[in-house]
C-alpha cells in the first residue's frame, strides 16, 4: 500500500524520466521542420520516446533516419508535457556514431575552433579556396560539403587579439563577462566589437575570460565525448569567473549550450552555476533596461527589418527581447517572419546529402523574406543568418548591429 | 520582463484573456510551455450541448440554457463569470476570429447538430464554416468520405452509426485514394493537409469524388485535412471541385482544424505585437502582502522572472498536468498550496469511463471575482484571477460546455485583471 505523502519540493517522475510523461498526443510531429518536408523521416515522437524505451546505454537502437533530425528542438518547444525529445534522439545519434565510426567530415565539422584557427591563419587562401567552384566539387566529391552551400569567410585577426588590445573603459558601474563563441572570433569579430561597444556604452566593463568552443558543432556533429571535454573546460574556467560577474553570449546556440546543454545533455557535473549566470546578450540588455540602466538615447534608425527567431532561441525560454528592444528605438519598422525553422540547423544543411533537404525546410521563409521585402533580416543566429541570405538572397544582422547603429556606430 | 497583464496558458481561455487586454490597450504577455488541448480540441466551441449531464435531449438554445445552469447551480463556472462574460467574451472571439481571417458560424441561440468522425450527433454552437453543411437539421443525404490507407477515420463506421443514432436513411459511405499516400506509408491528418494544399492533389480527389457522388444534393463528408495555411482557399477550391456542398469532420489529435484556429490566433496577436514566452512552464508565484509579485518560469539556465500588475492564470487541470497528484493532495503549480482532494482515492473515479469523474472536479477554489482562493475563501493573491480548466468543482464534458466556459472565464477573468 502506498501511505507517503507527496513532497512538493520532489521532481515529479515526468522530469526524471520525461519519456514516461510522453501522451502519444502528436503535437511534436505536427511541427518537425524535417517531417514536414520529407516523408522519409519518421518524426520526433516515433524517434524520441517511442524508440527511446528500447534503447539502453548498450544498445543503441539506431533507427534509419535518424540523422536526419536537424536538433531544432521544435519539439520540445511544443510538447505540451515536456518531454526532452531531442536529447534522446541526440543521445541515440551519438551512439550511432560512435558504433558506426565519424566520417572525417562530421570529425572536423565538430572542431570549430581548429577550422577557424586554420582558416583565419591562412585567411585569404582560405577564403579563395571556399569561393571557388573547383574546389568546391572536390570537397563535395572527397569531405562531403554540398558544392552550393556558401561556407563562411575567415577573417586574420581574431577576436581574441582585438580585444587584447582594445583599452579598457576608465569608469564603469559592473563587469560583465563576454562568451564571443567561434563565430565572432573567426569570422564575424565586428559583431564582438559591436557588442563590446553596446556594453562599455552603458557602463558595464567587458572581461573576455578564458575559453572553449561552446561545443555545440561537437554535439550536432555526434561526437558528445569531444563536446563533453569542451564544455567541462567551460565550466573550469567559466565558474569562478561566474561568481563575480554575469556571463553574455551573442550567440543563440553557444548560450543555449552554457544556461542547459552542459547540465542535462551532457551531464557535466556543476554546470548548474555556470548556466545560472548565463544571459543571452539581447536578454540582458533588456533586463538593464527594465532596470532603469540602458542608455535609451537612440538615434533614428530609419529602416524596414525583418525578424527571424532561431529555434534555438525559443528553447530559452526567455522570449524575443531583440525584438522588445529594437522596438525602442525611432524609425525602426520591425516585423517578424514566423515561418519557423530556417533548415540549416549549425552544420546540418551543409553536408552534401542534407543540403537540398536544408533548402527545402527553409522554403518558407524564403518565400516569407523575398515577398515583404526589407533592409535587413535579423537573427540572433548566425547560421539562420547565413541560411536567409544563400536562400532568400536577403542581407542579414545580428540586432546588436541596429542597436550599434542607434548608437551612432556605423 | 515587465508587462501590465501576464497570461499563463495556451489554450481557449488565455486566448480569449489576450485578447481582452489587448482590446482595451493594455499590455500583455503569453506564457506558453507547449501546445494547449486547444490542440486536441474537437474544433468547435460548444457553449452547451446538454442541459445537465446526464440529460439526453440537446440544447437548442445555449443562451437560455446557461441562464438556467446559472440559477441553478451558483457555483458553476458559468455562474462565477456571468451572463454578461458569456455574452460579451463569445461576442469578442467571434468578432477576433472574422478579423483574423477565420471564417466562423454560429451565434448564442442556436446550436449546430454536427456529425463526428464516429457517426455521432454532437451539438455545438460555434463552428467553422467548412464544417457547418454536416447540420444535420438540413435534409440533404450525406456521403462519408475516406481516404484508403487513412486509418484516423472510417466512413462506413461514420454512416452505420449516424444511420443507427439518427436514424437518417440517406447516408453513406466511399473511400477514395489520395495520390501519393501507398500502403506502406505511415501518415497523419497532417500530411493530408499539408497535401490539399496543392492544386492537383486536390482536384484528382475531387475527381474521384464527382465520379462516385451521384445523387444530385447530396453533401460531401471529408476527414477534416482540407488545408493547414490557408484553409478558406483551399476548402472552397476543393468544394468547387467537388460540385457538391462540402463538410469537414474532426478527426482525432492531431486535429488539424484545431490547429488551423489555434496557430492563426497565436500568429495574430503576434502581428499585433504581443510577446510570447515559448517553453517556459511557470513554477512558482512570488506572494508578498496578498499581492503576486512575479510569476518564475522555468526557463534554459535559470528562472525567468515575469513581473505583471496582475495575472490570469488559464491552466487546464489534468490533461496538461498543470496540477501535481500525489496519494493524498494536489498541488498547483503557482501557489504550491494543496488543493481539495477526495481522501479517499478509489472515490476519485467512477466506474464508467463515460461518466462524470470526481477527479475532474479537483481545481481552484474561487472567491466571486474568480481569484483562486485558500480553504476560507481569502484570495491567495488579489491580482491573481484564474480562467478555464483549474476553477474547482465541476466537469464541463457532461454538459459539453468546455469551450463557451473557458472563453467566458477567459473574458471575466482578463476584465477583473484590467480592474486590478
Ligand atoms: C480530445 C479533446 C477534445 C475536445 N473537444 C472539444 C470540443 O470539441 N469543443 C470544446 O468546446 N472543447 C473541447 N475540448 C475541451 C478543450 O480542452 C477546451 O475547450 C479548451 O481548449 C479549453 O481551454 P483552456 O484555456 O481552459 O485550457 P487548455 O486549452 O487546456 O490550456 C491550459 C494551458 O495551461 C498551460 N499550463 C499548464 N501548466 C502550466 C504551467 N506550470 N505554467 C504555465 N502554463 C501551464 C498549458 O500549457 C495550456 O496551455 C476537448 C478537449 C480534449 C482533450
Ligand atoms: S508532443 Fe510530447 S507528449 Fe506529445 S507525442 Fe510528442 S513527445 Fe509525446
Ligand atoms: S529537433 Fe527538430 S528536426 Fe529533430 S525531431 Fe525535433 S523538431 Fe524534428
Ligand atoms: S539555424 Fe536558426 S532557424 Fe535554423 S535550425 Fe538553427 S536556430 Fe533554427
Amino acid at each position: 500500500m502506498i501511505t507517503e505523502e507527496f513532497e512538493p519540493t520532489t521532481d515529479t517522475v515526468e522530469e526524471e524520466a520525461s519519456v514516461e510523461a510522453c501522451t502519444k498526443c502528436t503535437a511534436c510531429n505536427t511541427v518537425c521542420p524535417v517531417a514536414r518536408s520529407t516523408d522519409i523521416f519518421r518524426g520526433p515522437k516515433a524517434l524520441g520516446p517511442d524508440m527511446e524505451r528500447f534503447r539502453s546505454p548498450q544498445e543503441a537502437a539506431v533507427t534509419p533516419g535518424l540523422d536526419l533530425c536537424s536538433g531544432c528542438k521544435l519539439c520540445e518547444v511544443t510538447c505540451p508535457s515536456q518531454v526532452s525529445i531531442q536529447e534522446y534522439i541526440r543521445r541515440a545519434q551519438n551512439q550511432g556514431a560512435r558504433e558506426k565510426g565519424r566520417s572525417l567530415r562530421d570529425w572536423v565539422l565538430g572542431r570549430t575552433r581548429l577550422l577557424g584557427r586554420l582558416g583565419s591563419m591562412t585567411a585569404p587562401l582560405a577564403n579563395f579556396g571556399n569561393s571557388n567552384p573547383l574546389f568546391r566539387v572536390l570537397m563535395e566529391r572527397f569531405v562531403g560539403i554540398h558544392r552550393r552551400r556558401p561556407l563562411p569567410k575567415y577573417q586574420w585577426l581574431t577576436f581574441e587579439r582585438w580585444f587584447k588590445r582594445h583599452p579598457r573603459p576608465v569608469k564603469s558601474r559592473r563587469k560583465v563577462a563576454y562568451f564571443y563563441g567561434c563565430w565572432v572570433n573567426y569570422n564575424d569579430r565586428r559583431l564582438g566589437e559591436r557588442a563590446v561597444a553596446i556594453l562599455e556604452r552603458n557602463g558595464i566593463e567587458v572581461v573576455v575570460p578564458h575559453q572553449q568552443c561552446c561545443g555545440i558543432p561537437a554535439v550536432v556533429n555526434s561526437n558528445m565525448d569531444l563536446a563533453r571535454r569542451y564544455g567541462q573546460q567551460n565550466v573550469r574556467h567559466l565558474t569562478p569567473v561566474a561568481q563575480e560577474m554575469d556571463i553574455v553570449a551573442s550567440s543563440t546556440s553557444c548560450g543555449l549550450m552554457l544556461k542547459h546543454d552542459y547540465g542535462h545533455l551532457l551531464d557535466i557535473p556543476g554546470s548548474e552555476r555556470l548556466g545560472a549566470k548565463t544571459y543571452d546578450i539581447m536578454e540582458y540588455l533588456w533586463m538593464l533596461h527594465e532596470a532603469g540602466e540602458l542608455d535609451t538615447d537612440f538615434q533614428t534608425v530609419p529602416m524596414r527589418l525583418l525578424y527571424h527567431a532561431p529555434c534555438h532561441l525559443k528553447s530559452h525560454g526567455i522570449g524575443y527581447p531583440a525584438m522588445r528592444l529594437l522596438r525602442l528605438i525611432p524609425g525602426v519598422k520591425l516585423e517578424e517572419v514566423d515561418e519557423g525553422c530556417c533548415g540549416i540547423s549549425g552544420t546540418f544543411g551543409v553536408k552534401v546529402e542534407k543540403y537540398d533537404l536544408s533548402m527545402k525546410i527553409g522554403r518558407r521563409l524564403f518565400d516569407a523574406v523575398k515577398a515583404a521585402g526589407s533592409d535587413y533580416v535579423l537573427a540572433d543566429c548566425e547560421t539562420c543568418r547565413m541560411q536567409v541570405e544563400h536562400g532568400a538572397g536577403a542581407t542579414s544582422a545580428h540586432p546588436l548591429e541596429i542597436l550599434a547603429k542607434a548608437y551612432g556606430h556605423g | 520582463m515587465k508587462t501590465d497583464v501576464a497570461v499563463i496558458g495556451t489554450g481557449l481561455s488565455a486566448l480569449a484573456a489576450a485578447r481582452t487586454v489587448q482590446q482595451a490597450g493594455r499590455q500583455v504577455v503569453l506564457v506558453w510551455p507547449g501546445l494547449s488541448s486547444l490542440y486536441f480540441l474537437f474544433a468547435t466551441i460548444d457553449v452547451i450541448g446538454y442541459p445537465t449531464a446526464t440529460a439526453t435531449e440537446s440544447v437548442a438554445d445555449p443562451a437560455e440554457a446557461v441562464a438556467r445552469l446559472i440559477t441553478r447551480e451558483p457555483s458553476h463556472p458559468y455562474a462565477r463569470a456571468g451572463m454578461d462574460a458569456v455574452h460579451a467574451g463569445t461576442r469578442l472571439m467571434l468578432e477576433w476570429f472574422k478579423e483574423a481571417g477565420l471564417a466562423w458560424q454560429g451565434a448564442l441561440n442556436r446550436n449546430f447538430l454536427l456529425p463526428t468522425a464516429t457517426g455521432t450527433p454532437k451539438p455545438c454552437c460555434l463552428a467553422p464554416a467548412s464544417m457547418t453543411a454536416g447540420d444535420l437539421s438540413r435534409p440533404e443525404p450525406i456521403v462519408f468520405c475516406g481516404f484508403t490507407g487513412y486509418q484516423d477515420f472510417a466512413p462506413e463506421l461514420a454512416a452505420s452509426n449516424l444511420k443507427r443514432q439518427w436514424g437518417a436513411a440517406d447516408v453513406s459511405a466511399i473511400r477514395v485514394t489520395a495520390p501519393g499516400y501507398g500502403p506502406d506509408r505511415l501518415f497523419t491528418s497532417v500530411d493530408l493537409a499539408r497535401s490539399f494544399e496543392d492544386a492537383t492533389f486536390r482536384d484528382a480527389v475531387a475527381a474521384q469524388l464527382r465520379e462516385h457522388v451521384s445523387g444530385d444534393g447530396a453533401r460531401v463528408g471529408v476527414p477534416g485535412v482540407l488545408g493547414l495555411t490557408r484553409p478558406g482557399e483551399t476548402f472552397a477550391a476543393f468544394q468547387e471541385a467537388v460540385g457538391h456542398p462540402v463538410f469537414e469532420i474532426p478527426t482525432v489529435p492531431p486535429s488539424v482544424i484545431a490547429l488551423r484556429l489555434f496557430d492563426r490566433l497565436r500568429k495574430h496577436l503576434q502581428e499585433a505585437g504581443i510577446e510570447i514566452i515559448w517553453a517556459a512552464p511557470a513554477h512558482a508565484a512570488q506572494v508578498t502582502d496578498e499581492r503576486c509579485r512575479s510569476v518564475l518560469l522555468k526557463a534554459a539556465g535559470h528562472e525567468f522572472p515575469v513581473e505583471a500588475a496582475s495575472y490570469v492564470v488559464a491552466l487546464e487541470d489534468w490533461v496538461d498536468g498543470a496540477f501535481r497528484a500525489g496519494v493524498h493532495t494536489v498541488r498547483d503549480p503557482f501557489f504550491h498550496e494543496p488543493i481539495t482532494w477526495n481522501k479517499v482515492p478509489t472515490d476519485r473515479t467512477a466506474e464508467s469511463l463515460f461518466s462524470t469523474q470526481p477527479f475532474e472536479q479537483v481545481g481552484y477554489a474561487l472567491t466571486d471575482r474568480l481569484q483562486p482562493a485558500d480553504e476560507n475563501g481569502k484570495p491567495l493573491a488579489r491580482n491573481v484571477f484564474c480562467a478555464g480548466g483549474a476553477m474547482a468543482g465541476y466537469d464541463p464534458s457532461g454538459t459539453k460546455s468546455r469551450g463557451g466556459m473557458a472563453i467566458a472565464t477567459g473574458y471575466r477573468a482578463a476584465r477583473e485583471a484590467l480592474a486590478a
